[in-house]
């Protein structure tokens, strides 16, 4: 453990002194150690990717602010921590501000319970009209009848995305159909 | 996994030598010497107050300049802590303006129990409180540019020292400025702001001190 910590620090010191390969080896050994820290806290392993990445980002920009006399491990794991209460917070946030109060769903709630009394079909030309991203989204969803996960994969985003993306295409068609 | 290896590779690429910040107490002690030079050219211009010399023998005004003085050492080196992502590793020195806070609260109380009978209230009030800000823009412009060169995770309480410390470089102009002795004013006008200027340091630290 103390052998792969001084070794960490070897390889910030040549990275600062420019050397890429060492500079490579170290983001390498930072994306291994912090994986499993994030895979701790979020549950989909896109989300640990994504954020994985802008830590590494994060850690490229911040260089300068380690002199490789201290620890690197708990400078990487301060800059990681910083990230993801980031990624928390906008990601909480953006639940809140897409949650659908319980007023809303009343209203939008349709009489029928089993039978939907409006099909693809019939809307299709509307949901055509709504950006390229949000009508790919409910044509998959509602055509070819793929789960949001599917969606996610096939169109290269996270789950929460493609959802939030759904939702907003949901809201504009009801606008529209409400004229 | 393979949009982490081009990043990797991405990153390393672009590579080059890099200089490494300086030490927080070498930052600390740069911005303290602009700060110290800032405060002798302002007292230069405007002038030191007349009673300054008696001033030198009354125990409580020397003890509330030291500990104003602590005030302001302590939050500079902490904003010079905070400007770093893991505090230098320093955490705990990073809570050092509690102490010196603490200490000068105390300090502030004794003087105010020694002020009797109270000396008369100075015809001016709010104006203490306007001068010492603007004072203080200065100082807190440079800190906070010079903080967001740097990574801080911390940067509400970043802010918040930064701003403590520009507001007390404020604070130590006009107690030597300005020839009042009512420890009543000086506590509510020169030093309570400083609750305030803690705050809103905290929400301009958030704002600007981003990365």
């Amino acid at each position: 453990m103390t052998e792969n910590t001084g070794h960490l620090e070897a390889l910030m010191m040549q990275s600062l002194k420019g050397d890429q390969r060492a500079y490579a080896a170290l983001l390498q050994e930072t994306s291994r150690l912090l994986r499993p820290f994030l895979s701790r806290r979020l549950s989909a392993a896109s989300e640990v990717d994504d954020l994985l990445q802008e830590i590494l980002l994060s850690i490229h920009k911040a260089r300068h602010t380690y002199d490789g006399l201290r620890p690197y491990k708990p400078w990487a794991y301060a800059i990681a921590r910083f990230r993801l209460q980031d990624f928390l917070r906008a990601h909480y946030a953006d639940q809140l501000r897409h949650a659908v109060d319980f007023d809303e769903l009343e209203e939008t709630l349709p009489e029928y319970v089993t039978e939907p009394a409006m099909s693809y079909e019939s809307i299709e030309r509307e949901v055509q009209k709504l950006p390229d991203k949000q009508a790919s989204i409910l044509q998959l969803m509602h055509q070819d009848g793929y789960t949001s996960r599917e969606v996610a994969e096939k169109m290269g985003m996270n789950e929460s995305a493609v959802k939030v993306a759904a939702h907003r295409a949901y809201k504009l068609l009801r606008k529209k159909l409400e004229r | 996994m393979e949009n982490i290896q081009e990043l990797i590779n991405t990153l390393s690429a672009d590579t080059r030598v890099v200089k490494p910040a300086p030490h927080p107490f070498m930052l600390s002690l740069k911005w303290m010497g602009m700060a110290a030079l800032y405060l002798a050219v302002s007292l230069a211009v405007s002038g030191l107050r007349p009673d300054w010399a008696a001033k030198l023998h009354s125990p409580w005004f020397i003890a509330e300049m030291a500990t104003l003085l602590i005030v302001f050492i302590t939050t500079t080196f902490s904003a010079a802590l905070l400007s770093f992502p893991d505090m230098h590793q320093r955490d705990r020195l990073v809570y050092a303006p509690l102490a010196a806070f603490a200490l000068f609260v105390l300090v502030m109380f004794f003087a105010w129990r020694a002020d009797s009978p109270p000396s008369p209230l100075p015809v001016h009030s709010i104006e203490c409180t306007l001068s010492i800000m603007l004072m203080a823009l200065l100082p807190a412009g440079w800190t906070l540019y010079a903080m967001r060169r740097y990574a801080s995770t911390h940067s509400g309480a970043a802010g918040s020292v930064a701003l403590l410390s520009a507001f007390s470089v404020g604070a130590l102009w006009l107690r030597l400025y300005e020839e009042t002795d009512s420890i009543v004013h000086v506590i509510e006008r020169h030093y309570l702001p400083m609750l305030v200027i803690g705050i809103v340091g905290m929400w301009l630290g958030k704002k600007i001190l981003k990365w």
